[in-house]
């Protein structure tokens, strides 16, 4: 009655003390707030993404230094501060292993590759960029090395995420507890197989398979995306059906209930 | 909804054949090959004589047998799911036997024509109409690889001692789904990397 009282008042603050789901809220939160930050850093502030062309030569590339540098310092600073909001998410979708009938190995190993990931995925590339910004008086050369490094870094370094993506889809796929839908097993293994197809990035400079290229590039950003929002979803599903039990994860209840 | 009262409404009256999941993942490689195929085909608008030249090297008849091969693989994986139905374990055994022997030929007969156009002087970045045929069938490739995972999981499944259960005989479908992909895949890249000029 107590309790109730209380919740009526003020319910965030209810929320704060006594939900017992409160700790994966704040990662399923945390997760949403990175992939905002994340979206706005690379599309708008650095331009990154789309990339920049991999077939310029070194006087285009420090003019795309010169025109991208505030963007670049004030987006990667961001970067760096946040980049350790990764861990929540990552943690949560562990979380999510621990959850189904699975061998803990599951979590553990997604767990280990997806903390390596950061570093190729994302951190090399804000240093090499950030250095490039900010030396821009040395050999034109030197700052196209740091830019093929960056891009290259960033796009065409895939194999902790098709690891990843594999370890994710088998522990679905031969879940007991219904803890995620098999189709979204089988979705892993889609976002996986277009890991693969952005490794030919390092060969090509133009055309389709380029780091900007229309399959490399756009086509995996579409399924990456897809991917993304699908499993932001499915984990948000998650933290609603968690019962803190170990046997099959209960069905959503009607929303009255809730 | 959840997905979970979802299957329950689908159950009663089951419509496809496998996991309801595999067919989701079957409409969603034929969409991402559908835009490795667009894109192919907008490149071959770009430089029609470029690519009609480069399809030339192409030995048509290993085409055509890869296809007969993998059309073959698929007809032996639908046997293998009919003799399961039946409780024909032995037969359907043999027929998954069949079906990666289809497969292995396939295998070898791929890998045989890229050493072959290897050897003739057409790589990967040669030009625009071989850095699609090494990606496509290079992509198609690795389905193929994922397909003999597909096919272990049928033998396992055959192997277990009866009576088997519902789910083991879904499984076996499911299977068979995905390898009736990998043959889907390859009749519309032989299409439109051999027969399309």
């Amino acid at each position: 009655m107590n309790t109730l009282a209380t919740r009526t008042a003020s319910p965030l603050a209810w929320y704060a003390r006594q939900n017992p789901k409160r700790e994966l809220w704040l990662a399923w939160g945390t997760l949403v707030v990175f992939y905002i930050f994340f979206g706005v850093v690379f599309f708008v502030l650095t331009r990154t993404q789309p990339p920049p062309s991999p077939a310029w030569d070194s006087r285009k590339v420090v003019q795309w230094f010169q025109d991208n540098h505030s963007g670049i310092l004030i987006g990667f600073a961001i970067m760096f501060v946040i980049t350790g909001m990764t861990t929540m998410s990552n943690a949560l979708i562990a979380y999510s292993m621990r959850r189904m009938s699975v061998s803990p190995a599951f979590g553990y190993t997604y767990l280990i590759l997806y903390s390596l990931s950061a570093i190729p995925g994302m951190l090399l590339m804000c240093i090499a960029l950030t250095v490039g910004a900010l030396r821009p008086d040395r050999d034109p050369e030197l700052i196209t090395w740091t830019y093929d490094f960056a891009f290259l870094s960033f796009i065409g370094t895939m194999g902790v995420f098709l690891i990843g993506s594999l370890v994710w889809m088998l522990a679905i796929l031969i879940d007991k507890n219904r803890v995620f839908p098999k189709w979204f097993g089988y979705l892993n293994l889609c976002n996986a197989l277009t890991e693969i197809v952005v490794s030919p990035a390092w060969i090509f400079r133009r055309g389709v398979l380029a780091w900007n290229g229309q399959i490399a590039w756009w086509l995996n950003m579409v399924v990456f995306a897809i991917y993304t929002g699908v499993f932001i979803f499915l984990l948000r599903q998650l933290i609603q059906r968690e019962d803190f039990g170990t046997g099959p994860l209960p069905n959503l209840a009607p929303k009255a209930a809730r | 909804m959840t997905d979970h009262s979802v299957a329950q409404v689908t159950k009663p009256g089951k419509f496809v054949p496998g996991q309801p999941d595999m067919w989701a993942f079957v409409l969603f490689e034929t969409l991402v090959f559908t835009g490795y195929f667009g894109f192919y085909l907008f490149y071959r608008t770009q430089s029609p004589e470029l690519f009609l030249r480069a399809q030339a090297q192409l030995d048509l008849r290993i085409g055509v047998f890869n296809t007969l091969v993998l059309l073959l693989s698929s007809w032996s994986v639908a046997r293998c799911v009919q003799s399961a139905r039946a409780g024909a374990y032995r037969q359907a055994h043999t027929d998954a036997v069949l079906t990666t022997l289809f497969g292995l030929v396939f295998m070898v007969s791929k890998v045989f024509e890229w050493f072959r156009q290897i050897r003739i002087g057409n790589g990967f970045a040669s030009n625009d109409f071989f850095t699609y045929y090494y990606f496509l069938t290079g992509i198609h490739f690795i389905h193929l690889l994922i397909g003999f995972i597909a096919l272990g999981v049928i033998f396992y499944q055959l192997r277990r001692p009866a009576p088997r259960s519902r789910g083991s005989q879904e499984l076996v479908e499911t299977c068979a789904t995905y390898w009736h992909t990998v043959d889907f895949l390859w009749v519309l890249i032989f299409a439109l990397l051999y027969v399309v000029r």
